[in-house]
């Protein structure tokens, strides 16, 4: 499969400061893929650097194929952008800027307008079209920005926090025209706070802190990572309790608290049937049992939390 | 990738729309300073002044107010629309498209160009009002309008990128572009100068735009027209050059 995003070596400096240092990644064409990290992680920088916004260091930036700087033009007819900060033309109503956005990118007038109208209607602003950008409200002005960054029928769409500040409700239909975006085989670039958007969304992830990548998995490979909690309760208080740890190295802990048992361990949910079996072998009779998996917001501050003096990770749930 | 033709006139549309859906703010300030500079300097002093190069005072006052006019209005107009896109960041539409940076300056000078040959058109047309006025050298007139708005529609780039805040582009107006207009032989004659202030003020680049404009609608004229072209033509290349490679460069667009 062609690589959507090919980044090698990647470096930004501001004068003394590194903003990134020396980032490798690949982003399938086609996936749905997740930048997560800190504020001050770089992940801004690193999108700007793509749509020609920032000039790199030093490094190997393509957008299939394409160099960024030297095929600039080719790079950027094949990205979407939906930048967390807005920077929208005020001057005009915004059908009117989307548009002009379209004509940017060679679309003629007329299709120019059929365009305008089939994206204003996909994300439900179209009865907003003659209304300027100020006088749309926050979320309208969110389902705005997706729909200038999909005036141009992208290759590549790149969402920086494309959710924030919205509510539940929009959160959701915006997710699902996200997903319906990917599944016709757009490749999805996605910056987030919310963790559990990046859980639900995407194929994988990459952790970025401290302009450095410090891992890319699929979600459900960073959460075996982490350490679930498999919480057992008992009829009756045990004098003892099996050696779990010895049972599975994957077992980090256990503690018994009168009747309630809890054993933390990594793949929680595929050591519990033997931990039950233990239990059960030893006489211990279970009246209930839950599996606490971790979450990625979990792995996610653990892995950032390391090193002094990074940044602090700003992490909020939905 | 081609020339992108519907990129360039995309652009070039929106930046027109820009002025032309402001009247207030574009045509209407030139149309009254220009009514009070006619009626004082033209009329009023004019009938008290004589003939100036063989013309009345206030046909001699008029190219220099075209050109006034023209060149002020470009610049705005680029260093204006620029440094406010860059403020408000909606500039970025721009510089994230698949335009070639030769497209985007192309499109930002020709608009800002466009005002200017609007309002120097006004102008005169105002002058028509009060006196007489003839175009003896039609086709002098029009390339030396074309080519100083478009000089100082590429100023006004250089001036957009450059700016950091509001405070400079009113400080480039009127601290510098103004004096030299002022000192550029609108109101006068350089012969009524004394010969060192005269050989000074033929360092000034507007006295070859207004003897230029004045030549056009005149044709008479205190310095050489054709010179006076060439060193204009050359310095709207090299200007508007500077402009693409700012843009390349990404000077005041890019980190």
């Amino acid at each position: 499969m062609e690589s959507a995003i090919e980044i090698r070596d990647l470096r930004k400096s501001y004068g003394d400061v590194q903003a990134l240092d020396g980032v490798d990644l690949t982003v399938p064409e086609g996936s749905f893929f997740g930048l997560l990290g800190p504020n001050g992680a770089g992940k801004t920088t690193f999108i700007n650097i793509l749509v020609g916004l920032v000039r790199k260091t030093d490094g190997d930036a393509r957008v299939f194929g394409y160099d960024v700087e030297d095929d600039y033009r080719e790079v950027r007819d094949r990205i979407g952008l939906a930048p967390q900060e807005f920077n929208v033309d005020r001057f005009f109503p915004i059908h009117e800027v989307l548009e002009h956005k379209a004509g940017y990118h060679g679309i003629p007038r007329e299709r120019a307008r059929e365009r305008t109208e089939e994206v204003l209607k996909r994300v439900g602003i179209y009865d907003k079209r003659d209304t300027r950008f100020d006088w749309l409200s926050g979320g309208m002005k969110r389902r705005f920005m997706l729909a200038r960054a999909l005036i141009t029928e992208p290759d590549l769409l790149i969402l920086d926090e494309p959710t924030a500040g919205v509510d539940v409700q929009l959160r959701h239909e915006l997710w699902e025209t996200i997903i319906d975006l990917n599944q016709r085989g757009t490749t999805i670039l996605l910056t987030t706070h919310y963790i559990e958007e990046a859980e639900r969304l995407c194929d994988e992830v990459a952790i970025l802190d401290s302009g450095r990548v410090l891992d890319v998995a699929s979600p459900e490979e960073l959460m075996d990572r982490g350490t679930d909690d498999v919480v057992v309760q008992l009829r009756e208080e045990p004098t003892a309790v099996p050696d779990f740890a010895a049972l599975d190295d994957r077992v980090e802990s256990v503690e018994l608290d009168g009747t309630r048992l809890v054993v933390t361990a990594r793949q929680g949910g595929l050591i519990t049937p033997d931990i039950v079996t233990r239990l059960d072998e030893a006489g211990h009779e279970i009246v209930d049992l839950e599996i606490q998996r971790t979450s990625l917001e979990e792995v996610f501050v653990e892995m950032t939390r390391a090193g002094e003096g990074r940044a602090t990770p700003e992490v909020s749930s939905p | 990738m081609s020339f992108d033709t519907t990129g360039f006139r995309s652009l070039l549309r929106r930046e027109i729309l820009r002025f032309l859906r402001r009247p207030r703010n574009t045509f209407l300030p030139p149309f009254i300073t220009n009514v009070l500079y006619f009626s004082v300097f033209g009329v009023i002093l004019g009938e008290r002044i004589d003939q100036i190069a063989g013309v009345p005072y206030i046909l001699f006052i008029l190219p220099g107010l075209v050109v006034l006019g023209a060149i002020s209005n470009a610049f705005e107009n680029t260093s204006f629309n620029i440094f406010h896109g860059r403020w408000n960041r909606y500039i970025e539409e721009v510089l994230t498209s698949p335009l070639s940076y030769r497209t985007m300056v192309g499109a930002y000078v020709l608009a800002a160009a466009i005002r200017g040959a609007i309002v120097g058109t006004l102008i005169a047309l105002i002058g028509a009002f009060f006196t007489s006025v003839g175009v003896v050298r039609p086709l002098y007139l029009v390339v030396f309008g074309a080519v100083i708005t478009v000089l100082f529609a590429g100023l006004g780039v250089v001036a957009g990128l450059w700016a950091d805040d509001f405070d400079d582009l009113t400080m480039l107006n009127q601290f510098i572009l103004r004096p030299l207009v002022f000192f550029g032989g609108v109101f006068y004659s350089l012969n009524e100068l004394p010969g060192t202030v005269q050989q000074v003020s033929l360092l000034n680049p507007m006295i070859y735009m207004v003897n230029g404009v004045r030549y056009g609608f005149l044709g008479v004229s205190e310095v050489d027209p054709n010179a006076s072209l060439a060193v204009l033509s050359g310095l709207a290349i090299a200007v508007v050059g500077l402009d693409i490679v700012l843009f390349r460069r990404g000077y005041g667009l890019s980190e």
